[in-house]
């Protein structure tokens, strides 16, 4: 196996390797994870049953609630000693989740990291400014990592305003940006208020993760701003924020085939989807040794595409996201689950159940996210400032919890009450002002 | 080169092996380390067919093994050098050499003479003790001479079963030169050793072997900074050190 070459693997050798990888992983996780134990024995499945990598569909699936109800220990597959690193992230359940890291799963992250930042033509003559909210600031260490692996200077996600960015971006000739899709747009119509020349810019690459990219979206990028653009896709409960990047043919995005085994399933029957197909991408780790993961749900829609890429590599490709299955609403790359906002409400109004919609518009191409909460005439009894105190405490508590800002609105229970009546949590800004 | 898939060898009602897949490319070095009893020797064993009790899939370059005799899979290119040596001890060194190559069908005795010459250039001891009765060796020449009479059979790819086993610490050092010398020169090697630090050092890759099942592989320098194997299998100081 030559590991330098690893994306070129022939198909025989992919199946062989994602056997030997599946079976070496499910050991593992069936003798030393009780969860993963019982779930299996449930099913009536043992690791003897997997004889190859397309019984991987025996398996059965992990969901990021299962992952929230073993918190915090529950999934480790190694003892607490050879863990290095813990993450804790949000999540909408009850419990945060945890992720833990052996050193080698970090290095392996950063290699991986560093591998999608070279495929990319970064190198150690690269200045490389990673700007991201504070609700991906995991993905942003790993970017960190993974572009200081490949030599170049790296300027992290400071908590520093747009304008103190684009300064950096200027005066210290950053040749690559890492950010999302509409952070992107924002910065460069920021950019073009205050004037500035884009000759000023050194700009040769982005790399665009956290939200789909759009044609329209990398066309206006590459014409305005003259560059090369790859978009990248990573979930944090596996591999980081490049498990899978564009090469320079950008028709899918190549999946880090050494570290996880893909497959694509219809998310109402569970039953596994063929190549070409569209359903909800889920992911199986076979190199992670703290928290292997065996078949999570990511809940991102995708389509697979198995052969070989026109820059030779034969891992297999994913469409770009095309949406989520699970009511979830991605705001630059920041999960916003219904769940998770109506905990928080109940959390700021002492414990009340209150109706609400998840709004998202835009603004200077920033995504927005309003949220009505319907109020009644019991809620009003205090002082106009007392209301705007408690707007402005669960402002706070909605960025210390999910990392991004919202806007929290109390309005009468009728403006909204067409929307909550049809379960439909979540509207776009244009939806919202067509039927309301 | 070998292609291993859902191996499976039992002694009687005993399992050994429980699904073992695995693989050897060409020019690698690879290692299975695991403890006594894991199933290390069982499986170079199965690949040799000297365990008739065997399922699964296993495939040298495309040829299936299950099934064929030991001398037509030595034929085949692949040559066992057995744990414990196994030499012909009241034999001499030279007609234990000569015993290496007897499956081969396709060489005359000049071919042999030269096989055996490359075999004196890389264990130029086993030269000067040609005619010295293998018995009467130290243990490490008797490891040369065992590694020597596999190499006459001419493998393409080379079974070695705890080679550094009961040796002093200078000779067992010999012989993992010798082993990465043998690579240099374009030898494929499975390798089983006990001295997993060695065995890591020398490899590109390895695969851990427990109860007879793998539950880990990956590249041999990843390996050896992985902290449960550093604990498991690479010796006490790491363990005092991390559970003190």
């Amino acid at each position: 196996m030559q590991l330098d070459r690893v994306e070129y693997l022939s198909p025989e050798a992919w199946s062989q390797w994602h056997t030997e990888l599946l079976q070496s992983t499910l050991n593992r996780a069936y003798n030393r994870v009780p969860f993963y134990r019982k779930r299996m024995e449930e099913t009536g499945i043992s690791p003897d049953d997997i004889t190859s990598v397309e019984d991987i569909i025996k398996l059965p699936f992990t969901t990021m609630k299962d992952i929230s109800d073993n918190y915090p220990y529950g999934l480790f597959s190694v003892p607490l000693r050879d863990i290095v690193r813990i993450h804790t992230l949000r999540s909408g359940q009850p419990n945060p989740i945890a992720l833990g890291y052996t050193r080698q799963d970090l290095k392996r992250r950063t290699e991986l990291t560093g591998r999608s930042f070279s495929s990319a033509g970064v190198s150690q003559e690269d200045i490389v400014q990673i700007c991201l909210d504070p609700g991906m600031s995991l993905h942003g260490q790993d970017l960190k990592e993974g572009a200081e692996f490949v030599g170049a200077l790296v300027i992290p996600p400071d908590p520093v305003s747009i304008l103190s960015r684009i300064r950096v971006m200027v005066d210290f000739k950053t040749t690559v940006l890492v950010t999302t899709p509409s952070y992107g747009l924002y910065m460069l119509e920021t950019y073009r208020e205050r004037n500035m020349p884009l000759a000023a810019l050194n700009l040769k690459l982005m790399i665009l993760l956290g939200e789909t990219l759009t044609k329209d979206v990398r066309d206006v990028f590459e014409s305005e701003l003259d560059v090369e653009t790859r978009a990248a896709y990573g979930i944090f409960e596996a591999c980081g924020p490049t498990m899978a990047y564009e090469c320079k043919e950008k028709k899918g995005l190549h999946l880090a085939l050494d570290h996880v085994i893909p497959e694509v399933i219809d998310p109402e029957t569970l039953e596994a989807l063929e190549p070409g197909q569209e359903g909800e991408l889920v992911i199986t780790t076979v190199t992670a040794r703290a928290n292997p993961l065996l078949r999570f749900r990511t809940g991102d829609i995708t389509r697979l595409h198995i052969g070989t890429c026109g820059c030779g590599r034969t891992t297999w490709r994913m469409s770009p996201v095309s949406g989520r299955c699970d009511g979830l609403a991605v705001v630059r790359g920041v999960k916003i689950s219904p769940e998770h906002v109506k905990n928080l409400i109940s959390q700021a109004t002492g414990g009340r159940q209150l109706s609400f919609l998840i709004v998202l518009g835009r603004s200077k191409h920033l995504t927005q996210v309003d949220i009505p909460v319907a109020v009644d005439e019991s809620f009003f009894t205090g002082s106009l400032p007392q209301l705007h105190n408690w707007i402005r405490t669960t402002e706070d508590l909605f960025l210390e919890s999910l990392g991004i800002r919202c806007r929290i609105r109390p309005v009468e229970y009728r403006s909204i009450a067409s929307f909550w009546e049809s379960g439909e949590l979540i509207v776009s800004k244009a939806r919202f002002l067509a039927e309301g | 080169m070998l292609h291993i898939k859902n191996l499976n060898a039992s002694y009687g009602p005993i399992q050994v092996l429980k699904n073992c897949s695995l693989h050897v490319d060409e020019g690698e070095i690879v290692s299975i380390i695991g403890a006594n009893g894991a199933g290390k020797t069982t499986l170079l064993l199965s690949i040799s067919g000297l365990i008739s009790s065997i399922s699964g899939e296993m495939k040298f370059l495309d040829h299936t093994l299950r099934g064929l005799s030991p001398d037509r899979i030595v034929g085949l290119g692949i040559a066992h050098c057995p744990e414990g040596r196994q030499l012909f001890s009241p034999l001499s060194v030279y007609e234990n050499l000569m015993l290496g190559a007897y499956a081969r069908k396709d060489s005359d005795d000049k071919v042999i003479q030269d096989e055996m010459e490359r075999i004196f250039e890389l264990f130029p001891r086993l030269k000067e003790r040609l005619n010295q009765t293998a018995g009467t060796l130290s243990g490490g020449e008797q490891q040369m001479l065992a590694i020597g009479r596999a190499l006459m059979a001419k493998p393409r790819l080379l079974l070695l079963d705890e080679p550094s086993l009961g040796l002093a610490p200078r000779l067992v050092n010999t012989i993992i030169e010798t082993i990465v010398d043998l690579n240099a020169k374009g030898m494929t090697i499975l390798l089983v050793e006990q001295n997993a630090r060695k065995a890591l050092e020398i490899s590109h890759r390895a695969y851990i072997l427990e109860t007879g099942r793998i539950i880990l592989q990956g590249r041999a320098a990843d390996l050896a900074e992985d902290s449960e194997i550093k604990r498991a299998y690479l010796g006490k100081d790491y363990k005092d050190l991390s559970e003190r």
